[in-house]
């Protein structure tokens, strides 16, 4: 019985996992790696799985990376998606800097906030990536953005569930 | 729950560096990210090799994980011909018997056609493809509307080629990589394509719409000339894309053109041939246009 009392359980000595420092910036490109998915979709609806998780990550920490870390990931992202080279460096960089801002002024941060801060995140984005479309060719009207916008504002709760369990785990909570 | 504390590094001169210098290291990335976007935009050839390789690489992942996926089609897919076989069966011998018809009513008009060819001594143009090749993957997160075809510049394959399936025509190539390329479809919106109605002769253009459907209209204004079924083909106009090949059947009328549903859907095709442009000429044309763009 003493013998049973001196066991851990695994409740002890557990610190952060190895790696800790790169898991985050990993799952991110494991979410931009998910347009290598064999769909061949007649329209494009479908949310833009690394943005995501990025600014899942970023409304969850701040120092989940350094802030120049998102130009590095958004050139992974541009070459997995086939987006245009330097779109989603400049987006996703510009994103970092303004949710340090947004830090700064802030006071309070709870659920409904952190979902609408998300929501004009990905309304941002979509109509940039909107903007660039039309800039290389392909004016389409911006109502074909708005399932697309639906889907990932809907969405972003699951990716926020994502990346705060994988940070309990990589933290070894 | 109170705000995170964000980037606040305490006394540490130390991390109050690090903090600094990151930050300047994050509006450099935004810097040089826009200048690489409007790089994109203005000439895009010059990131061909990057996004080639990039092709190249990840082409592996692509097939693979598309093979699997049609595996698990087939699986399914023949779990429910099996279903119902009686009915499918019954139904196949009538359609037999119909292209039957079909068949030797085409032989005559070859025949007939190769006679009458013969006798105004025009030359056949051979129309061999460069290389077959499978749609492993679409751009299904962005406005734009790309396939991925698994066959590359090892192949044969170059920017400017036409890809079209058994059905009709699926795109041509935008970028190609060693072992895999990227295809701008028809039914994107920068994708135009001189074309015919097929019944009348017409010339149209079809433009792309972005949600798997393009958008077709007469060259010249007049009377609607379209009819509700009408099959669009190329019309090697701009010397592109071979003539006669289908691009779209009209599914709606509006005011002065109608709207089409491509004839080969990509989804839907298990392999893609990619041809020789059919005026060489014009793949030069096509690729400074692509540049200046």
């Amino acid at each position: 019985m003493v013998r049973a009392a001196l066991q851990t359980h695994g409740r002890l000595n557990r610190g952060p996992r190895k790696g800790v420092t790169i898991i985050p910036a990993a799952s991110v490109i494991a979410f931009s790696a998910l347009a290598l998915l064999p769909v061949v979709a007649e329209r494009g609806g479908w949310p833009d799985f690394g943005f995501l998780m990025l600014i899942a990550w970023r409304l969850l920490r701040a120092d989940a990376w350094p802030a120049w870390w998102a130009a590095p990931l958004g050139f992974a992202n541009d070459l997995l998606v086939g987006t245009p080279i330097g779109f989603s460096v400049a987006l996703w960089t510009a994103v970092m800097l303004a949710m340090d801002l947004v830090d700064r002024r802030t006071e309070w941060r709870d659920y409904w906030i952190e979902w609408a801060m998300a929501a004009v995140l990905i309304l941002a984005a979509e109509a940039a990536e909107w903007k660039v479309a039309a800039w290389s060719g392909a004016p389409v009207p911006f109502t074909h953005m708005l399932p697309s916008i639906i889907v990932s504002i809907l969405a972003f709760p699951l990716f926020a569930f994502i990346a705060s369990r994988l940070d309990r785990w990589r933290l070894g909570q | 729950m109170a705000a995170p504390a964000g980037p606040r590094p305490g006394w540490s001169r130390r991390a109050q560096y690090s903090l600094f210098f990151g930050f300047i290291a994050a509006i450099a990335g935004l810097l040089v990210g826009l200048f690489m976007l409007v790089l994109s935009l203005v000439a895009p050839a010059s990131y061909s090799a990057v996004r080639g390789a990039a092709l190249d690489v990840t082409a592996p992942i692509r097939v693979g994980l598309s093979e699997v996926a049609a595996t698990f089609e087939g699986l399914v897919s023949g779990a429910g011909d099996y279903w119902d076989a009686a009915r499918q069966n019954e139904k196949l011998k009538a359609e037999r018997t119909a292209l039957r018809r079909h068949l030797i009513r085409a032989q005559a008009i070859l025949q007939e056609n190769g006679q009458l060819k013969a006798a105004l001594n025009l030359r056949e143009r051979s129309r061999e493809s460069v290389a077959v090749g499978r749609i492993v993957g679409s751009s299904f997160e962005s406005p734009r509307r790309f396939a991925v075809l698994s066959v590359g510049s090892s192949d044969g394959v170059a920017p400017g080629m036409p890809v079209r399936t058994a059905d009709g025509l699926v795109g041509r190539v935008t970028e190609a990589g060693r072992i895999a390329s990227r295809v701008l479809l028809v039914s994107d919106r920068s994708n135009i394509v001189p074309a015919r109605i097929l019944r009348t002769g017409v010339p149209v253009i079809s433009t792309g719409r972005g949600d798997g459907t393009v958008d077709i209209r007469p060259l010249e204004v007049g009377r609607n000339p379209f009819r509700r079924g009408d099959i669009i083909v190329t019309s090697g106009t701009g010397g592109l894309y071979p003539p006669l090949v289908p691009i779209a059947r009209v599914i709606r009328l509006d005011d002065d053109g109608a709207l089409g549903r491509p004839m080969a859907d990509p989804s839907q095709a298990s392999f893609a041939m990619v041809e020789r442009q059919f005026e060489p000429e014009a793949l030069a044309v096509a690729a400074s246009a692509e540049g200046d763009r």
